[in-house]
């Protein structure tokens, strides 16, 4: 998951990217509204954090000016203030929740994860695909009820492909949503996170849970 | 009125007065003089008249039936050398020629010829002076029954006429004059008491502003009234707020004194356990951000004052309603949002925002999905907001109210959204209170704001 972090003060910037990296986030970070522009026209970004108060481009023009470039991913707004007439005014602009300054990063992260549900069109932390369950907030995964075991990278495919079940996913997108900019996009290890999830979630291939679409991509098969 | 002329209101008034007061006086005295003259005037032609007539009554005939002329006539100023009155008579047949004693050693020549029965009156200069002329025309029957024409003249130095107008004239205008000054003065002075309640304010301000009083004291005309209390109205609000921010930022320090205190307690202790530790820091930190934003939010709200404009409820309402949506996106929330579009708050749109923002979310947060919005305006503003969550139990309806006031023991939760709305229901002056939502079974909140 690509997350895109604008914030002006280094001090919550830096420890807060560190933190969503730790939780398997990949961090799109910028210290005001222009360069944060940037980086949300550019990559693919699935969830947005942005300050209210930012130099340059303010957060609530940002949000307007992502919106207007058809970037729906959701945004959630950060106000040091706290009154309402800010929080309305960024829900108005297009954010879709908002946090007062200070925050905790775990109630920051439950609401990141919400948002992320929201966007894929689910209403439970647990994402559910016939005999295979996807726990978000504890990032683990069960089929029919026993844990399978996954690596980090695993599971962030997996989460990606079953928060967006039923739709194609390309190999661009994965790789994109999945690693950081300035590391190596090489689609074959891709097919080899792919491969080796249908074997640990199918080994018998009964299900067939991931679909390859040639020349598109995957899918995520099995009904919700 | 341009920047060039910035007349203070007394010198307007007295400006204005005194030109209309001029002109009414100016035209008085034009109006006076011009009836006078011309009474006078027709005064002096009537006697131009009856001195003809005089003349005809004193005429007799001689043995020829010529007219003949008294040597001395009744009037004395025909008989007076120079008096200004002279009288001439000249027959058409034959030379017949007379004139008035009055005229020795002066040419007239006045006369005119006239037909019988015809008269005019016209100005002649006679020696240097003007005068006034009646020639009149008469036939006259002889004792021979001949018809004999002549004419009869009469003329009047306009000298004394003159004089008598210029000395009414003087009189007039010293009169006038004299009632335009005192006029005047009285206006002025009238003035000067009709603007007196105006110069008293402006000094009462002055006493305000250097401290020496803290409200407009005193009686003034009703016309002010309604001036003064707004003003000491606004300044009792600036009063009660900086009174406010005072204590604010008393409450302020001296409630983070204890959570400062437990911090360099942690700072200073030779640590066995780092967690312990840890959690301390974090519960304080915690404390101390519900503190700040506590006080910060009962200092801010603005509270009601004389002159806030009124905004409509609705829109209002709508927003917040809007907004939440898509925060409690996942809860679908069900609204009911019975709001007149009339329905007005007297007050701070902030303040409006703040107060209905913390209770509708709290409605959201706590209730099940159902959340009923009422306002009515009556003589108050009435808000009402409802959930269908669990409630809050009876016994605790005044103190989740009183939460927030203790700023230090804050807890999270209903109780934080409730001491907000509470706090700037009171600023406002109004009553906030708890129940139970009649129809969908959660927590009723009801606001009376006055004014609405």
């Amino acid at each position: 998951m690509r997350v895109l972090l604008v914030e002006d003060e280094a001090d919550i910037r830096e420890p807060l990217a560190q933190k969503l990296r730790k939780q398997g986030y990949t961090v799109d970070s910028a210290e005001d509204g222009a360069a944060g522009l940037f980086l949300g026209r550019e990559y693919g970004i699935d969830v947005g954090i942005i300050d209210i108060g930012l130099p340059k481009l303010s957060g609530i023009e940002l949000i307007r000016e992502l919106r207007t470039l058809d970037k729906d991913f959701p945004i959630l707004i950060l106000t040091a203030r706290g009154n309402w007439q800010d929080k309305v005014e960024g829900l108005e602009a297009g954010a879709d929740d908002y946090l007062v300054k200070p925050f905790h990063v775990e109630e920051l992260l439950a609401r990141l994860n919400a948002l992320l549900r929201r966007s894929g069109g689910w209403s439970q932390p647990v994402l559910s695909g016939g005999p295979v369950e996807l726990d978000t907030r504890t990032q683990t995964v069960t089929l029919h009820g026993d844990p399978v075991d996954l690596t980090a990278y695993e599971y962030k495919v997996l989460e990606y492909m079953m928060l967006h079940a039923g739709k194609v996913i390309s190999k661009t997108d994965l790789t994109e949503h999945i690693y950081d900019q300035d590391w190596d996009r090489d689609s074959n290890t891709i097919e080899v996170f792919v491969r080796r999830l249908r074997k640990k979630l199918d080994p018998d291939e009964r299900y067939k849970p991931i679909e390859t679409l040639r020349g598109r991509g995957y899918r995520f098969a099995l009904e919700r | 009125m341009g920047t060039a002329l910035n007349l203070s209101i007394h010198q307007r008034l007295l400006l204005a007065a005194s030109l209309v007061l001029s002109a009414f006086l100016g035209l008085t005295g034009f109006a006076l003089d011009k009836a006078f003259r011309s009474a006078t005037e027709e005064a002096l032609q009537a006697r131009l008249f009856s001195n003809v007539y005089a003349l005809l009554a004193a005429a007799e005939e001689d043995q020829t039936g010529q007219l003949k002329m008294p040597e001395v006539m009744t009037d004395p100023r025909f008989n007076r050398p120079d008096s200004g009155l002279y009288a001439q008579v000249s027959g058409r047949q034959g030379n017949y020629r007379w004139q008035s004693p009055s005229s020795l050693g002066r040419r007239l020549g006045f006369l005119r010829q006239m037909q019988p029965g015809e008269s005019k009156i016209e100005r002649f200069n006679l020696h240097g002076s003007s005068a006034m002329v009646l020639s009149f025309g008469v036939v006259w029957e002889d004792f021979q029954g001949r018809e004999l024409e002549y004419v009869l003249a009469v003329a009047e130095d306009l000298k004394p006429l003159r004089e008598q107008v210029a000395a009414f004239r003087d009189s007039l205008f010293l009169w006038l004059g004299g009632a335009a000054l005192l006029l005047l003065l009285v206006q002025g002075w009238v003035l000067r008491w009709g603007l007196q309640p105006l110069r008293e304010v402006a000094q009462a301000l002055t006493e305000i502003e250097s401290g020496r009083a803290d409200q407009l004291q005193g009686d003034y005309p009703k016309e002010l009234n309604g001036l003064t209390s707004n003003i000491n109205s606004l300044i009792s609000h600036a009063q009660a707020r900086q009174q406010r921010y005072r204590d604010s930022l008393g409450d302020l320090a001296h409630s983070l004194k204890t959570p400062l205190a437990v911090l360099q307690a942690v700072a200073e202790e030779e640590s066995d356990n780092p967690r312990t530790s840890q959690e301390t820091l974090r519960e304080q930190v915690e404390r101390m951000n519900q503190i700040v934003s506590h006080q910060l939010q009962r200092a801010a709200a603005s509270g009601s004052s004389v002159l806030t404009q009124s905004l409509a409820v609705k829109p209002v309402v709508e927003r917040i309603a809007g907004s939440l949506d898509k925060v409690y996106r996942e809860q679908k929330i069900n609204w009911v949002l019975d709001v007149a579009e009339e329905t007005l708050f007297r007050g701070d749109e902030g303040d409006l925002m703040e107060l209905l923002g913390n209770l509708m979310e709290n409605a959201c947060k706590y209730g099940d999905g159902h959340v009923h919005v009422q306002a009515q305006t009556g003589r108050d503003l009435y808000l009402r907001v409802e959930d269908n969550g669990k409630g809050i139990p009876r016994d605790q309806f005044e103190t989740v109210l009183q939460r927030g006031h203790r700023a230090d023991q804050q807890l999270p939760g209903q109780g934080i959204g409730l001491s907000v709305a509470a706090d700037i229901v009171a600023a406002y002056g109004g009553r906030i209170e708890i129940g139970v939502a009649e129809q969908l079974g959660g927590v009723a909140v009801h606001l009376h704001l006055p004014g609405g």
